[in-house]
C-alpha cells in the first residue's frame, strides 16, 4: 500500500470514533451553550441571546460555596489521589509474592459499583452508628462518636478520602507499569555512580514516567470532575451545602427544580474551569509529557 | 297516548346510544403497548402492585404492559429526563406535590379530558373525595390517588414513655419538650427527628410548620413566606429540643433521613421520632419493644399568619397520564382498573397497613379498624380530613423545600438561628421561583 492508501486507511478507521464523539459531545455540549444563553421560562424557551442565566448563577448566594467546594474536591482530589497513587505504585512495582497478590486486590475498590461504595462507607461514617467514629471514640481519641459526614468542617474532606480510596487504585496499577517500565539498566547506573533512593527517584524514574504521570493526572481530574454518585448518595450536598459541588448543584439546579437554563450556565463554566485547569498542567508540564509521547 | 318519536328525539337518542356504544367499546377495546412507571412505596406496596397488575392484564389481554419501579426520590429526574427525551411512560405513579408543576410543563394532560364522564361518574363514588380532590389542580382532575400519607405523626417507645411516669402521648409542644428531657438516658436521646436533604424530611416539618399557622408560600401573593413566625418557631422547637440535650447531635441528626431514623428507633437508639402517617407501618423494632404511633403535638398557642392546619396530606401513589402517551385508551382503562374497591383495599400492600386508604370501602375493612381504631372512628364521624389541607404544591416547590431543607440544616447545626436561616432561605427561595416563572 501506498502513503495515500495508508491515509485513508486511518481516517476510515477512527470515523466510527469521530462520529461517536460528535453525536454524543460535541452535539450535547452545543446544545448546553445554546441552553445557557437561552431565557426559559417554565420549561419553555423565550428568546435566545441573553446572559440572565449566568448573571443569575453569579448572583446565587450558594455558588460561592459551590466553587470552594469543587476547588478543594477537584485539586484537592487529583493532587492527593495522584500522589498516593504514586507512592502506591511504586511499592507495588517491588518484585515480590506480596505485591503479586496486592496487584490484584488493590483493584477492589475500583470494582465496585458507585452506589454500594457510597452507602457503604455513609454507614461506616455515620455518627451514631458508624463503626470508624466507635473505633475513633473507643481509641479514647474522642468523647464521643463523630458525625464526619454531618460536620460542615470535616464533610469536603471526608467525601475526598473516599473518593481518594476508590479511584486511586487504578492509578497506582498504572503508575505501577510505568515504572516497571524504566530500564532496569538506568537505575542500576545510577546506583552505581551513588544515587541514593531518593535520587533515583527524581532523576531517573519520575522524568521516565513522566509522560503516564501527566496523562493519568489530567485524566484523574476529569473522571473527578465527573463523579456525582458518590457526593450525591453519601451527603446530597449538605448539610447546609457544605459538599454542594459542581455536579451536585447542576443536577440539582436541573432536575429538581426544573431551572434548566442556570443549570447549562453553570456545566458551561465548569466546563471553562476544567479546560483551564488542565490546559495549564499540560503547559507546566508540556515539555516532560512531550517528549514521553514521542519515545 | 300517542308513542310516536319525532325527528329530534330521533336524533339525541340516537347520539346518545352511539356515545354509550362508543365509551363501553373504549372500556372493552383497550389494546396495544402500555408503559408505567411508578415511584416510591414500601416493601409490601412494591410487591403488590405487580400482583394487581397481573389480574389487569388478565381482564385486559390485548394490553401488552411494561411496568417499571423506581425509587421515589429520583422521580422528577426520571420524568423530566422522559419528557426531554420523548419516551415518557403513559401512566405515571408519582406524587401530588408534582401534579402543579407536570400540569404546567405540559407533561400529564388532565383526566378529565380521556375518560368518560361514566367512568369518572365511577371515581367519585368509590373514593373518597378529600382524596380525590388532592389529585385536582387548576379545577381539573390531574391525577387519580390510591391512597395519601399524612404530616406529622410521632412514633413512642410506651416502654419508654411509661418508664418516664407518664400514660399518655405529650399533646402540646411544651409538653413535648418535658417528654422528650424525662425520656432522655445517656445512651438513649429523647427524640430523634430526620434533617437530611430528602424531600420526606422536609415534608415532616411542614407538616409541623403549617399546623402552626406557617405557609411557605403564598400563592396568590406569589412570595415566598419561609420567614414566617409559623415556620420560624416551628423552627425553633427543632432548636428547643437540640439545646435540651433530648435529641442527637444535630450533626448526625444532618446526616440520618427519615428511614434512618426509622430504624435508630426500632433499635431504641431514640424513644421516640416524628415522622408521617406511615409511620405505623412494620418498619422493624426489636422484638417485645412496644411502641405507638400518635399525631404530632400541637403549638400552644399558632402563631403563624396563616390558619392552623390539622394535617397536611399528599397522595404518594397518584395516577397519572402522560401528554406523550399515544394510547390513552388503555392508559383511561388501567386507571379505571386502579379505581376499583378491590386495588383501593390494599392500603399499599395488604397486609401491611401503612398508607391512609383512598377507597370508601377500605374504611369498612376490619383489618383497618383494627389497626388505627381512633382513625376509623374519625372517618366514619366526617372529622378525619377536617382541617387537613394538600401538601405544598406550586411551580417551584422544590426550589422552596430545597432552600427550607437548607435551613432546617443550619439550624440544627447550630450556624443560624431560625430567624436568620429563614430569612436568608426566603430570599434564595424568591430568586429561584422568579428565575423559574419568569
Amino acid at each position: 500500500m501506498n502513503r495515500r492508501s495508508d491515509l485513508w486507511l486511518a481516517y476510515f478507521m477512527i470515523l466510527p470514533v469521530v462520529a461517536a464523539v460528535l453525536a454524543f459531545v460535541i452535539g450535547p455540549t452545543g446544545d448546553v451553550f445554546t441552553l445557557s444563553l437561552t431565557r426559559i421560562v417554565m420549561g419553555q424557551e423565550r428568546g435566545f441571546g441573553t446572559l440572565s442565566n449566568f448573571q443569575a448563577l453569579f448572583a446565587d448566594p450558594v455558588f460561592a460555596t459551590v466553587v470552594k467546594n469543587t476547588a478543594i474536591w477537584i485539586l484537592g482530589g487529583t493532587v492527593l489521589c495522584v500522589t498516593t497513587g504514586l507512592m502506591v505504585g511504586m511499592f507495588l512495582a517491588i518484585d515480590s509474592k506480596m505485591t503479586t497478590g496486592l496487584r490484584a486486590m488493590i483493584l477492589l475498590p475500583w470494582v465496585l459499583p458507585d452506589v454500594v461504595t457510597a452507602m457503604a462507607w455513609k454507614w461506616m461514617l455515620h455518627g451514631q452508628v458508624g463503626v470508624i467514629g466507635d473505633y475513633v471514640s473507643r481509641l479514647g481519641l474522642t468523647d464521643g462518636a463523630i458525625s464526619f459526614l454531618g460536620n460542615p468542617d470535616l464533610v469536603m474532606w471526608m467525601l475526598v478520602i473516599v473518593l481518594i480510596w476508590r479511584k486511586m487504585p487504578l492509578v497506582a496499577l498504572i503508575l505501577c507499569a510505568a515504572i516497571r517500565s524504566v530500564p532496569a539498566e538506568q537505575i542500576e547506573a545510577a546506583r552505581m555512580d551513588g544515587a541514593n533512593g531518593w535520587h533515583r527517584f527524581r532523576y531517573v524514574i519520575l522524568p521516565n514516567i513522566a509522560f503516564s504521570l501527566t496523562a493519568v493526572t489530567v485524566i484523574s481530574m476529569i473522571w473527578i470532575t465527573a463523579e456525582f454518585t458518590l457526593p450525591w448518595v453519601m451527603t446530597g450536598g449538605g448539610p447546609a451545602n457544605s459538599s454542594q459541588i459542581m455536579s451536585t448543584y447542576i443536577y440539582q439546579q436541573s432536575f429538581q427544580f426544573f431551572n434548566w437554563g442556570v443549570g447549562s450556565a453553570m456545566s458551561v463554566v465548569n466546563l471553562v474551569f476544567l479546560m483551564t485547569v488542565v490546559g495549564l498542567y499540560l503547559y507546566v508540564n508540556r515539555r516532560s509529557w512531550a517528549a514521553g509521547g514521542e519515545k | 297516548m300517542q308513542n310516536t318519536l319525532g325527528r329530534r328525539g330521533f336524533l339525541a337518542g340516537t347520539t346518545a346510544a352511539l356515545a354509550l356504544a362508543s365509551t363501553s367499546f373504549q372500556a372493552r377495546a383497550a389494546s396495544g403497548d402500555l408503559t408505567v412507571w411508578k415511584f416510591g412505596g414500601t416493601p409490601a406496596e412494591v410487591e403488590a402492585w405487580p400482583a394487581a397488575n397481573e389480574k389487569f392484564l388478565a381482564a385486559n389481554s390485548d394490553v401488552s404492559l411494561n411496568y417499571s419501579f423506581f425509587n421515589g426520590q429520583i422521580r422528577r429526574q426520571k420524568i423530566l429526563a422522559g419528557f426531554q427525551t420523548r419516551r415518557l411512560a403513559d401512566v405515571i405513579i408519582a406524587f401530588g406535590q408534582d401534579i402543579p408543576e407536570f400540569a404546567g410543563f405540559d407533561m400529564i394532560q388532565p383526566l378529565d379530558d380521556i375518560v368518560s364522564p361514566e367512568v369518572m361518574a365511577g371515581w367519585k363514588d368509590r373514593i373518597v373525595p378529600e382524596i380525590l380532590n388532592s389529585g385536582m389542580h387548576d379545577g381539573k382532575l390531574y391525577g387519580l390517588p390510591t391512597y395519601v400519607d399524612m404530616a406529622t405523626f410521632v412514633a413512642i417507645d410506651t416502654d419508654a414513655l411509661a418508664e418516664a411516669g407518664f400514660d399518655r402521648p405529650p399533646a402540646t409542644w411544651a409538653e413535648l419538650r418535658e417528654y422528650a428531657r424525662a425520656m432522655t438516658t445517656p445512651d438513649r436521646p429523647g427524640i430523634a427527628f430526620p434533617a437530611t436533604t430528602a424531600p420526606v424530611d422536609i415534608n415532616i416539618f411542614e407538616g409541623i410548620a403549617y399546623a402552626n399557622g406557617g405557609r411557605i408560600f403564598d400563592e396568590e401573593t406569589g412570595k415566598v413566606t419561609l420567614n414566617d413566625a409559623g415556620v420560624v418557631d416551628a423552627l425553633q422547637l427543632y432548636a428547643d429540643l437540640i439545646a435540651d440535650g433530648s435529641t442527637p447531635t444535630g450533626n448526625s441528626m444532618t446526616e440520618t433521613n427519615f428511614r434512618d431514623t426509622a430504624q435508630l428507633f426500632g433499635q431504641k437508639r431514640a424513644a421516640m421520632w416524628i415522622g408521617l402517617s406511615w409511620l405505623n407501618t412494620p418498619w422493624g423494632v426489636q422484638d417485645g419493644m412496644n411502641w405507638t404511633g400518635a399525631p404530632f403535638p400541637k403549638p400552644d398557642a399558632p402563631s403563624g399568619s396563616f390558619p392552623p392546619v390539622a394535617a397536611l396530606m399528599d397522595g404518594t401513589a397518584v395516577l397519572m397520564v402522560s401528554r406523550r402517551s399515544e394510547n390513552t385508551e388503555a392508559a383511561a382503562a388501567y386507571l379505571d382498573f386502579w379505581s376499583q374497591n378491590e386495588q383501593l383495599n390494599i392500603w399499599g400492600g395488604n397486609p401491611e397497613i401503612a398508607r391512609v386508604p383512598a377507597g370508601k370501602t377500605a374504611w369498612e375493612q376490619p383489618g383497618l379498624a383494627e389497626v388505627w381504631p381512633a382513625w376509623v372512628d374519625s372517618y366514619n364521624a366526617g372529622t378525619l380530613f377536617e382541617g387537613a389541607e394538600p401538601m405544598p404544591r406550586f411551580i417551584g416547590v422544590s426550589a422552596v423545600e430545597s432552600a427550607l431543607g437548607t435551613a432546617i440544616q443550619q439550624v440544627v447545626l447550630g450556624q443560624k438561628t431560625p430567624q436568620e436561616a429563614l430569612d436568608e432561605a426566603t430570599t434564595a427561595a424568591q430568586n429561584q421561583i422568579d428565575l423559574l416563572r419568569g
